[in-house]
Protein backbone atom coordinates (compact mmCIF):
# COMPACT_ATOMS: atom_id res chain seq x y z
CA UNK A 1 0.00 0.00 0.00
CA UNK A 2 1.33 3.39 -1.02
CA UNK A 3 0.96 6.23 0.92
CA UNK A 4 -1.58 7.56 -0.63
CA UNK A 5 -3.44 4.49 -0.10
CA UNK A 6 -2.37 4.75 3.83
CA UNK A 7 -3.46 8.06 4.08
CA UNK A 8 -6.70 7.21 2.48
CA UNK A 9 -7.85 4.03 4.67
CA UNK A 10 -6.84 5.83 7.57
CA UNK A 11 -9.33 8.76 6.57
CA UNK A 12 -12.11 6.23 5.92
CA UNK A 13 -11.35 4.23 9.53
CA UNK A 14 -11.26 8.07 10.85
CA UNK A 15 -14.60 8.93 9.51
CA UNK A 16 -16.89 5.51 8.69
CA UNK A 17 -19.49 6.23 11.65
CA UNK A 18 -19.95 9.93 9.63
CA UNK A 19 -20.02 8.26 6.30
CA UNK A 20 -22.21 5.18 7.57
CA UNK A 21 -24.44 7.53 9.08
CA UNK A 22 -24.99 9.76 5.91
CA UNK A 23 -25.91 6.57 4.00
CA UNK A 24 -28.33 5.44 6.43
CA UNK A 25 -30.03 8.08 6.47
CA UNK A 26 -30.54 8.10 2.73
CA UNK A 27 -31.40 4.25 2.53
CA UNK A 28 -34.18 2.15 3.08
CA UNK A 29 -32.80 -0.96 3.76
CA UNK A 30 -29.51 -2.90 4.61
CA UNK A 31 -28.22 -3.41 1.03
CA UNK A 32 -29.32 0.08 -0.03
CA UNK A 33 -26.77 1.18 3.11
CA UNK A 34 -24.30 -1.41 1.71
CA UNK A 35 -24.33 -0.37 -1.71
CA UNK A 36 -24.57 3.36 -0.95
CA UNK A 37 -21.27 2.90 1.52
CA UNK A 38 -19.61 1.53 -1.29
CA UNK A 39 -20.40 4.26 -3.79
CA UNK A 40 -19.84 6.80 -1.18
CA UNK A 41 -15.88 5.22 -0.77
CA UNK A 42 -15.55 4.69 -4.82
CA UNK A 43 -16.25 8.42 -5.07
CA UNK A 44 -13.93 9.72 -1.99
CA UNK A 45 -11.02 7.37 -3.58
CA UNK A 46 -11.87 8.93 -6.97
CA UNK A 47 -11.48 12.83 -5.38
CA UNK A 48 -9.07 11.93 -2.42
CA UNK A 49 -5.73 12.45 -4.29
CA UNK A 50 -6.88 16.03 -6.29
CA UNK A 51 -8.35 16.92 -2.65
CA UNK A 52 -6.45 19.95 -1.39
CA UNK A 53 -7.23 20.18 2.13
CA UNK A 54 -8.72 23.80 0.88
CA UNK A 55 -11.54 22.86 3.25
CA UNK A 56 -11.66 20.82 6.34
CA UNK A 57 -12.16 17.04 5.57
CA UNK A 58 -14.90 16.44 7.18
CA UNK A 59 -16.37 19.29 5.18
CA UNK A 60 -15.10 17.56 2.31
CA UNK A 61 -16.56 14.02 3.06
CA UNK A 62 -19.53 15.55 3.97
CA UNK A 63 -20.12 17.21 0.58
CA UNK A 64 -19.10 13.57 -1.07
CA UNK A 65 -20.96 12.00 0.77
CA UNK A 66 -24.04 13.46 0.38
CA UNK A 67 -23.70 14.53 -3.36
CA UNK A 68 -23.45 10.66 -3.77
CA UNK A 69 -26.77 9.77 -1.41
CA UNK A 70 -28.63 12.49 -3.30
CA UNK A 71 -27.85 12.06 -6.92
CA UNK A 72 -27.30 8.67 -7.51
CA UNK A 73 -30.19 6.94 -9.63
CA UNK A 74 -31.70 4.46 -7.48
CA UNK A 75 -31.93 1.84 -10.00
CA UNK A 76 -28.18 1.76 -10.72
CA UNK A 77 -27.57 1.65 -7.02
CA UNK A 78 -27.42 -2.27 -7.21
CA UNK A 79 -23.94 -3.27 -7.30
CA UNK A 80 -22.72 -7.23 -8.29
CA UNK A 81 -20.44 -7.11 -5.47
CA UNK A 82 -20.79 -5.62 -1.85
CA UNK A 83 -16.66 -5.77 -0.78
CA UNK A 84 -16.76 -2.70 1.88
CA UNK A 85 -19.24 -2.53 4.59
CA UNK A 86 -20.22 -1.88 8.29
CA UNK A 87 -21.35 -5.57 10.18
CA UNK A 88 -23.92 -3.55 11.20
CA UNK A 89 -28.04 -4.16 10.22
CA UNK A 90 -29.66 -1.18 11.64
CA UNK A 91 -32.74 -2.16 10.05
CA UNK A 92 -33.36 -5.61 11.58
CA UNK A 93 -31.14 -5.42 14.86
CA UNK A 94 -33.84 -5.25 18.07
CA UNK A 95 -32.17 -3.49 20.75
CA UNK A 96 -32.86 -0.15 22.57
CA UNK A 97 -30.23 1.53 21.01
CA UNK A 98 -31.55 0.78 17.65
CA UNK A 99 -34.84 1.42 18.71
CA UNK A 100 -33.52 5.09 19.31
CA UNK A 101 -31.59 5.17 15.68
CA UNK A 102 -34.65 3.72 13.91
CA UNK A 103 -36.99 6.47 15.58
CA UNK A 104 -34.35 9.11 14.14
CA UNK A 105 -34.32 7.31 10.94
CA UNK A 106 -37.73 7.26 10.41
CA UNK A 107 -38.32 11.17 11.47
CA UNK A 108 -35.72 11.91 8.61
CA UNK A 109 -36.58 9.88 5.70
CA UNK A 110 -39.74 11.53 5.95
CA UNK A 111 -37.65 14.97 4.38
CA UNK A 112 -36.82 15.54 0.80
CA UNK A 113 -33.31 14.19 0.02
CA UNK A 114 -31.91 17.95 -0.29
CA UNK A 115 -33.77 18.91 3.31
CA UNK A 116 -32.62 15.68 4.50
CA UNK A 117 -29.00 16.50 3.99
CA UNK A 118 -29.29 19.78 6.03
CA UNK A 119 -31.30 18.33 9.44
CA UNK A 120 -28.42 16.07 9.34
CA UNK A 121 -25.58 18.36 9.47
CA UNK A 122 -27.74 20.67 11.88
CA UNK A 123 -28.29 17.78 14.21
CA UNK A 124 -24.25 17.03 13.69
CA UNK A 125 -23.90 20.99 14.94
CA UNK A 126 -22.12 22.24 12.41
CA UNK A 127 -22.63 25.91 11.58
CA UNK A 128 -24.77 27.42 9.00
CA UNK A 129 -21.63 28.38 7.24
CA UNK A 130 -20.04 25.04 7.08
CA UNK A 131 -23.64 23.82 6.35
CA UNK A 132 -23.87 25.77 3.55
CA UNK A 133 -20.69 25.06 2.12
CA UNK A 134 -21.18 21.27 2.12
CA UNK A 135 -24.84 21.89 0.36
CA UNK A 136 -24.31 24.48 -2.02
CA UNK A 137 -25.96 27.63 -0.66
CA UNK A 138 -25.63 30.29 1.31
CA UNK A 139 -25.59 30.74 5.15
CA UNK A 140 -29.12 32.61 5.08
CA UNK A 141 -30.42 29.83 2.78
CA UNK A 142 -29.41 27.31 5.45
CA UNK A 143 -30.91 29.58 7.90
CA UNK A 144 -34.31 29.78 6.25
CA UNK A 145 -34.56 26.13 4.72
CA UNK A 146 -34.02 24.77 8.41
CA UNK A 147 -36.40 26.89 9.88
CA UNK A 148 -39.10 24.58 7.13
CA UNK A 149 -37.54 21.83 7.81
CA UNK A 150 -37.73 22.28 11.86
CA UNK A 151 -41.79 23.39 11.01
CA UNK A 152 -41.78 20.42 9.40
CA UNK A 153 -40.52 17.87 12.43
CA UNK A 154 -42.75 19.54 14.47
CA UNK A 155 -45.68 19.42 12.45
CA UNK A 156 -44.62 15.52 12.46
CA UNK A 157 -44.58 15.44 15.80
CA UNK A 158 -48.05 16.49 16.16
CA UNK A 159 -49.37 14.17 13.92
CA UNK B 1 -46.92 28.45 24.26
CA UNK B 2 -43.60 28.21 26.01
CA UNK B 3 -44.25 24.64 27.17
CA UNK B 4 -44.67 23.97 23.55
CA UNK B 5 -41.90 25.47 22.39
CA UNK B 6 -39.52 23.68 25.21
CA UNK B 7 -41.56 20.60 24.21
CA UNK B 8 -40.03 21.11 20.45
CA UNK B 9 -36.71 21.66 21.45
CA UNK B 10 -36.63 18.81 24.10
CA UNK B 11 -37.65 17.05 20.79
CA UNK B 12 -34.53 18.54 18.66
CA UNK B 13 -32.10 17.49 21.28
CA UNK B 14 -33.56 13.96 21.57
CA UNK B 15 -32.74 13.42 18.02
CA UNK B 16 -29.24 14.68 18.50
CA UNK B 17 -28.92 12.16 21.32
CA UNK B 18 -30.49 9.61 18.92
CA UNK B 19 -27.73 10.64 16.15
CA UNK B 20 -25.14 10.03 18.87
CA UNK B 21 -26.02 7.33 19.86
CA UNK B 22 -25.89 6.13 16.36
CA UNK B 23 -22.49 7.22 15.96
CA UNK B 24 -21.06 5.62 19.03
CA UNK B 25 -22.75 2.59 17.72
CA UNK B 26 -20.96 2.90 14.28
CA UNK B 27 -17.41 3.76 16.10
CA UNK B 28 -17.92 0.14 17.30
CA UNK B 29 -17.88 -1.38 13.91
CA UNK B 30 -15.18 -2.16 12.09
CA UNK B 31 -15.55 -1.86 7.71
CA UNK B 32 -16.20 -5.17 7.47
CA UNK B 33 -14.33 -6.28 4.29
CA UNK B 34 -11.02 -6.28 6.31
CA UNK B 35 -12.70 -8.23 9.27
CA UNK B 36 -14.14 -10.76 6.85
CA UNK B 37 -10.62 -11.18 5.14
CA UNK B 38 -9.05 -11.21 8.20
CA UNK B 39 -10.45 -14.05 9.40
CA UNK B 40 -10.82 -16.20 6.15
CA UNK B 41 -6.80 -15.44 6.33
CA UNK B 42 -6.95 -16.60 10.09
CA UNK B 43 -8.82 -19.85 9.19
CA UNK B 44 -5.65 -20.94 6.38
CA UNK B 45 -3.18 -19.78 8.42
CA UNK B 46 -4.68 -22.34 11.15
CA UNK B 47 -4.80 -25.17 8.40
CA UNK B 48 -1.18 -24.51 7.49
CA UNK B 49 -0.48 -24.28 11.31
CA UNK B 50 -2.50 -27.95 12.08
CA UNK B 51 -0.77 -29.63 9.56
CA UNK B 52 2.90 -28.42 10.71
CA UNK B 53 1.82 -29.86 14.28
CA UNK B 54 1.36 -32.99 13.05
CA UNK B 55 4.53 -32.92 10.76
CA UNK B 56 6.25 -31.95 14.28
CA UNK B 57 4.59 -35.00 15.86
CA UNK B 58 5.45 -37.28 13.36
CA UNK B 59 8.84 -36.71 13.05
CA UNK B 60 9.05 -36.54 16.80
CA UNK B 61 8.05 -39.84 17.33
CA UNK B 62 9.91 -41.40 14.58
CA UNK B 63 12.71 -41.16 16.73
CA UNK B 64 11.45 -44.07 19.31
CA UNK B 65 9.98 -45.62 16.72
CA UNK B 66 12.40 -45.96 14.64
CA UNK B 67 14.56 -47.49 17.24
CA UNK B 68 12.33 -50.27 17.51
CA UNK B 69 11.45 -50.85 14.10
CA UNK B 70 15.12 -50.61 12.53
CA UNK B 71 17.63 -51.45 15.84
CA UNK B 72 15.63 -53.94 17.80
CA UNK B 73 13.42 -55.73 15.19
CA UNK B 74 15.35 -55.61 11.89
CA UNK B 75 18.60 -55.22 13.57
CA UNK B 76 20.20 -51.88 11.66
CA UNK B 77 22.68 -50.34 12.70
CA UNK B 78 22.76 -47.67 15.40
CA UNK B 79 24.38 -45.33 13.19
CA UNK B 80 21.38 -45.60 10.91
CA UNK B 81 19.11 -45.06 13.50
CA UNK B 82 21.05 -41.51 14.64
CA UNK B 83 21.07 -40.31 11.25
CA UNK B 84 17.68 -41.51 10.74
CA UNK B 85 16.40 -39.24 13.99
CA UNK B 86 18.83 -36.46 13.28
CA UNK B 87 17.37 -36.25 10.28
CA UNK B 88 13.60 -36.00 12.16
CA UNK B 89 14.94 -33.61 14.47
CA UNK B 90 16.20 -31.24 11.55
CA UNK B 91 12.47 -32.09 10.35
CA UNK B 92 10.71 -31.13 13.05
CA UNK B 93 13.28 -27.95 13.96
CA UNK B 94 12.66 -26.55 10.50
CA UNK B 95 8.96 -26.82 10.72
CA UNK B 96 8.68 -25.40 14.01
CA UNK B 97 11.07 -22.76 12.58
CA UNK B 98 8.60 -21.84 9.52
CA UNK B 99 5.60 -22.47 12.02
CA UNK B 100 6.57 -19.05 13.96
CA UNK B 101 6.23 -17.02 10.99
CA UNK B 102 2.44 -18.35 10.83
CA UNK B 103 1.66 -18.13 14.63
CA UNK B 104 3.27 -15.05 15.20
CA UNK B 105 1.16 -13.25 12.75
CA UNK B 106 -1.91 -12.16 14.35
CA UNK B 107 -4.35 -12.22 11.44
CA UNK B 108 -7.06 -10.28 13.16
CA UNK B 109 -4.83 -7.26 14.38
CA UNK B 110 -1.31 -7.24 13.01
CA UNK B 111 -0.47 -4.89 9.90
CA UNK B 112 -1.44 -6.58 6.36
CA UNK B 113 1.47 -5.77 4.76
CA UNK B 114 4.00 -7.19 7.41
CA UNK B 115 1.41 -10.45 7.67
CA UNK B 116 2.12 -10.59 3.75
CA UNK B 117 6.02 -10.36 4.12
CA UNK B 118 5.90 -13.18 7.09
CA UNK B 119 3.76 -15.38 4.54
CA UNK B 120 6.23 -14.84 1.58
CA UNK B 121 9.15 -15.62 3.91
CA UNK B 122 7.30 -18.58 5.53
CA UNK B 123 6.20 -19.97 1.55
CA UNK B 124 10.13 -19.83 0.63
CA UNK B 125 11.08 -21.41 3.12
CA UNK B 126 8.20 -24.31 2.78
CA UNK B 127 9.36 -24.35 -1.01
CA UNK B 128 13.31 -24.20 0.07
CA UNK B 129 13.04 -27.01 2.07
CA UNK B 130 12.48 -29.33 -0.73
CA UNK B 131 15.44 -28.76 -2.46
CA UNK B 132 17.21 -30.34 1.41
CA UNK B 133 14.38 -32.50 2.21
CA UNK B 134 14.47 -34.38 -1.29
CA UNK B 135 18.28 -35.32 -1.44
CA UNK B 136 18.11 -36.29 2.14
CA UNK B 137 15.31 -38.84 1.57
CA UNK B 138 16.88 -40.12 -1.35
CA UNK B 139 20.23 -40.71 0.66
CA UNK B 140 18.15 -42.14 3.60
CA UNK B 141 16.25 -44.49 1.12
CA UNK B 142 19.42 -45.45 -0.60
CA UNK B 143 21.09 -46.27 3.25
CA UNK B 144 18.02 -47.96 4.27
CA UNK B 145 18.32 -50.40 1.60
CA UNK B 146 21.85 -50.82 1.55
CA UNK B 147 21.48 -51.83 5.90
CA UNK B 148 18.72 -54.56 4.80
CA UNK B 149 20.57 -56.18 2.15
CA UNK B 150 23.36 -56.12 4.30
CA UNK B 151 21.68 -57.96 6.71
CA UNK B 152 19.85 -60.57 4.23
CA UNK B 153 19.99 -59.82 0.65
CA UNK B 154 17.64 -62.42 -0.60
CA UNK B 155 14.77 -61.47 2.36
CA UNK B 156 16.27 -57.74 1.70
CA UNK B 157 14.77 -58.13 -1.95
CA UNK B 158 11.35 -58.20 -1.35
CA UNK B 159 11.31 -55.64 1.48
CA UNK B 160 13.02 -53.22 -0.71
CA UNK B 161 10.41 -53.62 -3.13
CA UNK B 162 7.87 -52.51 0.03
CA UNK B 163 10.42 -49.86 0.82
CA UNK B 164 9.69 -49.15 -2.96
CA UNK B 165 5.86 -48.98 -2.65
CA UNK B 166 6.14 -47.07 0.46
CA UNK B 167 8.62 -44.31 -0.71
CA UNK B 168 6.17 -43.60 -3.90
CA UNK B 169 3.06 -43.65 -1.36
CA UNK B 170 5.08 -41.27 0.81
CA UNK B 171 6.49 -39.18 -2.48
CA UNK B 172 2.77 -38.27 -3.29
CA UNK B 173 1.34 -37.83 0.34
CA UNK B 174 4.32 -35.58 0.55
CA UNK B 175 4.15 -33.38 -2.53
CA UNK B 176 0.31 -33.28 -2.05
CA UNK B 177 0.79 -31.83 0.92
CA UNK B 178 3.53 -29.49 -0.03
CA UNK B 179 1.67 -28.31 -2.38
CA UNK B 180 -1.87 -27.70 -0.57
CA UNK B 181 0.51 -25.75 1.63
CA UNK B 182 1.87 -23.36 -0.62
CA UNK B 183 -1.62 -22.70 -2.53
CA UNK B 184 -2.81 -21.62 1.28
CA UNK B 185 0.34 -19.41 1.82
CA UNK B 186 -0.62 -17.68 -1.89
CA UNK B 187 -4.27 -17.84 -0.81
CA UNK B 188 -3.18 -15.42 1.92
CA UNK B 189 -0.80 -13.78 0.19
CA UNK B 190 -3.41 -12.81 -3.04
CA UNK B 191 -6.05 -12.25 0.14
CA UNK B 192 -4.00 -9.48 1.43
CA UNK B 193 -2.95 -7.94 -2.12
CA UNK B 194 -6.46 -7.77 -2.78
CA UNK B 195 -7.48 -6.00 0.57
CA UNK B 196 -4.40 -3.33 -0.20
CA UNK B 197 -5.12 -3.04 -3.46
CA UNK B 198 -6.55 0.16 -4.72
CA UNK B 199 -10.23 0.41 -6.17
Amino acid sequence: MNALENQFAQTIAEHKSTIYTVCYMFSQDADEVNDLFQEVLVNLWKGFESFEHRSDIRTWIYRVALNTCISLDRKKRRSSTVRLTMDINLFEDRDEDTRQVDMLHKRISKLQPFDRAIVLLWLENLSYEEIGQIVGITAKNVSVRLFRIREQLKNMSND
Amino acid sequence: MMNEFENHETQFENMRDQLNTLKKKLDKQEIVNDRVIRHSMKQTASNITRRYYIIMAVALLMIPYSYAVFVMSLGLSLAFWIATSLFMLVCAGATYYNNLNVVNSNMMSSNLVEIGKKMARAKKFDANWLFFGIPAVIAWLAWLTWEIYQQDAEAGRYMVYGIGCGAILGAICGFKMHFKTQHQYQEIIDQIEDLTAEE
